[in-house]
């Protein structure tokens, strides 16, 4: 499913609009070494970091979306880097299990 | 053998500019048409040194070589030194503050990474002095 589609379909709020891709996995996590290490290319990232680094590790692993949990919301460095490298960021208030389930009904991952 | 020389300087005071030469480097390598997996191997081996000197040793020189078949990168400060390389590279050690852990980073796997995506990692480290770690990554 395309980010796009998918933010339709779970209705997450949207802080940043990125270039088209296609959510093919998930993966969560906040430690930046493990994700730049194992999350895989193309996956919705799920985690509660909200700092400008995770923009940054998100263009590394190209992953398709940044899903910030827990109603955590990217700061102003965070949101201009995303901007900027055209990456999707979205948000809920879900935590990362409830809204890992969304992610793997919506998108068949 | 003709090579692409590129330059960065590393700000090690701002956490908002830390892994731009790292971008730099993977555009490049893209454009170039590397294969994505080797384009990732280099931005993830670089990615993590950038970072290192930004949390250790206020920021350095990166200085990249492109060939056709590899990179060379050569990470430059002028920090603290690596007083223990062998306990550095063990997966799980760090040294960063909690003010950097709450960042996302100090898992103590930066070092192990870099050594896991690249094909050859040297420390050159002397406490005082600084730190120049040389990278290569061959391509696919």
């Amino acid at each position: 499913m395309k980010v796009s589609e998918f933010v339709q379909a779970s209705g997450f709020a949207v802080f940043c609009r990125g270039e088209e891709r296609e959510i093919e996995s998930g993966y969560s996590g906040d430690f930046l070494s493990n994700i730049i290490s194992r999350a895989p290319e193309g996956c919705c990232w799920l985690t509660v970091m909200n700092n400008v680094n995770v923009a940054a590790v998100a263009t590394l692993i190209d992953c398709a979306c940044i899903l910030l949990c827990e109603g955590t919301e990217p700061d102003e460095q965070f949101f201009q880097r995303a901007n900027r490298l055209g990456i999707w960021v979205l948000g809920t208030n879900m935590n990362v299990f409830e809204a890992g389930k969304i992610v793997s009904k919506l998108c068949n991952v | 053998m003709q090579c692409i020389r590129l330059e960065y300087d590393v700000d090690g005071e701002n956490f908002a500019s830390a892994g731009n030469a790292s971008e730099s480097v993977k555009r490049t390598l893209k454009q170039m048409g590397v294969s994505p997996a080797s384009v990732r191997r280099v931005a993830i081996a670089m990615y993590e040194g950038e970072i290192n000197m930004v949390i250790h040793a206020h920021g350095g020189k990166a200085e990249v070589e492109i060939y056709p078949d590899r990179i060379d990168i050569y990470l430059k400060d002028k920090g603290p030194g690596i007083a223990d390389i062998d306990l550095a590279m063990k997966a799980g050690y760090s040294t960063a503050t909690e003010s950097i852990r709450s960042l996302g980073f100090g898992a103590g796997m930066g070092l192990p990474n870099m050594k896991k995506y690249s094909d050859e990692m040297k420390i050159d480290s002397a406490v005082g002095v600084g730190t120049t770690v040389y990278l290569r990554v061959d391509f696919e």
